[in-house]
């Protein structure tokens, strides 16, 4: 075999096995992020984009204390350490007025994603499902079923286990408008809890933190 | 020369890449290949042709910059380049050498309407307009010959709520820079969305005078007459993806006709493992041609896929097994 070849193939095999886990990242942008921040944010006049992930901002302390608000394990390959998460500051008249943030959910036919638009203090403005392949995916995309996030934060998911499914408070009080598809509804209930937890670490308890007098909300 | 520039990129934007500034990503890429020809009745280290620019055994980086200001983004930056290693035994021993190879490498301005793009980027027309093919060993009709993957100029595309317009004017020459009276221009509008709606339909329409080229190969230096029309289809259908490509007019100053139907199946909910099969056929110059194409690909883990595709061309009763194992980390 010619040397350059040999080259190519030490230099692959030396990058693969140098990687300590090869673990990797999937990200989750807005298909059109002009349309779609119009959409999900009225009146707002820009928006500015950021990467921010979980192994740059804490490593595996900020990993453990994600898991343990999430209820569960970050696993598979759109749970790796070094995702890297797009977060979208929504701008009014230069100032900022709220955050839309999206992650990828594993779903009954590959992977999902759920958006949510949230206020300056981690409440949902808009709830919006944008990748879904499931033959379902227009009942869950359905505005109905998105207005029954409106109002919703971290407080009120905090009590929704994702892995039992089980729900209480105003969690309980969201309807799955198709039954036939009940994993892709868990899915979409684990995405949202798991995008409050990630802005919640990201963004809100390190403005809370930096903010003259302000300590961090738990 | 090129290759010391590409390297130089590549060094700057790793140390970029150690910053925590949160305005850009980058990823670092790796891939090798390896497969046999029946016709060469040898081994190959490529997936198409060693003249073309996919798929080769390579290294290379991904890099994308978002600009910002008080009112928020207003233009973002693509670098995607490879040191791709050419391994030719299509005349005997092998011929091998290294080039380095330019994917997108374009600035990109949010304007109050369309977004507008300069540089090397896609050119509207059919499925390689929006379907990044980079890495994918399957190809779409531009990848096989007929049009450029990417191309060297200025384009603009809006979305809208019920799909989306592009118009391009390139060079018309593909992955070189040559001026010799060579132009493209290429329009397409699509009605859905795919990421919401589930599927796509375009209808692209190009004309210009274009340049045979292969890879950076310049096979014609005479640039000929581009005419075509294009249609494309994507659906997705819970496991199930459709593509669909067909464009006919004249291509090189030839009669042409050539049509594509990709069919997928993701087999695992997070689409680790996806089969898919692709019959292409083409008439150009009065002559037919058909292949046949399937592929397995498989995450083995989120950095790494491993491609395993089988093509069989009729003209030349070739029938080629490759495997690819593709590599793209996050620095």
């Amino acid at each position: 075999m010619a040397s350059p070849v040999k080259a190519v193939i030490v230099a692959l095999f030396l990058v693969l096995g140098g990687s300590p886990a090869a673990w990797g990242a999937v990200g989750c942008d807005l298909n059109d992020p002009d349309r779609d921040v119009a959409r999900l944010f009225p009146g707002s006049s820009g928006y500015k984009t950021t990467y921010v992930s979980i192994d740059r901002k804490g490593g595996e302390a900020l990993l453990a204390k994600v898991e343990t608000k999430l209820g569960d394990k970050f696993h598979g390959l759109y749970e790796t350490i070094d995702v890297p998460y797009t977060i979208y500051e929504i701008l009014g008249n230069k100032k900022k007025v709220g955050y839309i943030h999206g992650v990828n959910q594993k779903g009954q036919f590959g992977g999902i994603q759920v958006f949510l638009a949230l206020d300056l203090e981690g409440t949902i403005k808009a709830f919006y499902i944008q990748k879904m392949t499931s033959q379902h995916a227009g009942k869950l995309r359905d505005a109905k079923f998105g207005r029954q996030f409106i109002g919703l934060n971290l407080k009120d998911f905090e009590s929704y286990d994702v892995v039992s499914g089980k729900a209480s408070g105003k969690v309980e009080g969201i309807n799955n408008p198709a039954p036939e598809a009940e994993s892709d509804f868990r899915a979409a209930l684990r995405a949202t809890k798991k995008n409050l937890v990630l802005m919640d670490e990201f963004v809100y308890l390190p403005q809370a933190a930096s903010s003259p007098g302000g300590s961090q909300k738990q | 020369m090129t290759s010391k520039i590409l390297l130089t990129c590549l060094f700057f934007l790793c140390l970029a890449g150690m910053g925590r500034a949160a305005d850009h990503l980058l990823y670092f890429e790796a891939q090798g290949i390896a497969g046999y020809s029946s016709q060469l009745a040898k081994p190959i280290y490529y997936s198409q042709n060693p003249d073309a620019e996919m798929q080769k055994p390579s290294l290379g980086f991904d890099y994308l910059q978002r600009f910002s200001g008080e009112t928020g983004d207003w233009a973002s930056f693509a670098l995607q380049g490879r040191l791709a290693l050419t391994v030719d035994g299509t005349e005997g021993s092998n011929e091998v050498k290294v080039e380095p190879q330019i994917y997108n490498a374009y600035m990109k301005f949010k304007t109050p309407e369309p977004y507008v793009w300069v540089g090397h980027n896609r050119p509207a027309f059919g499925l390689s307009s929006y379907l990044d093919s980079h890495s994918h060993v399957l190809r779409t009709l531009a990848i096989q010959g007929f049009g450029y993957d990417r191309d060297w100029g200025v384009g603009l595309y809006k979305d809208f709520s019920w799909g989306d317009i592009a118009a391009t004017a390139t060079t018309g020459s593909g992955m070189p820079v040559y001026f010799k009276g060579n132009y493209m221009t290429a329009a397409r509008a699509s009605y859905g969305v795919l990421s919401q709606d589930n599927f796509n339909m375009g209808f692209s329409l190009g004309y210009g005078e274009t340049l045979e080229t292969m890879g950076y190969k310049l096979i014609n230096s005479e640039p000929r007459l581009m005419k075509l029309a294009g249609l494309d289809l994507a659906f997705l259908h819970n496991y199930f993806e459709h593509r669909f490509e067909a464009l006919a007019g004249r291509w090189f100053g030839e009669e042409t006709y050539a049509f594509l139907y990709r069919f997928g199946v993701n087999l695992s909910r997070e689409g680790r493992l996806k089969i898919e099969a692709q019959p292409t056929y083409w008439k150009t110059s009065g002559t037919e041609n058909y292949q046949l194409s399937f592929c397995i690909s498989a995450l083995a883990t989120s950095d790494l896929t491993v491609r395993l595709a089988y093509t069989y061309d009729h003209n030349t009763y070739d029938n080629q097994v490759v495997l690819q194992l593709y590599y793209y980390r996050k620095m």
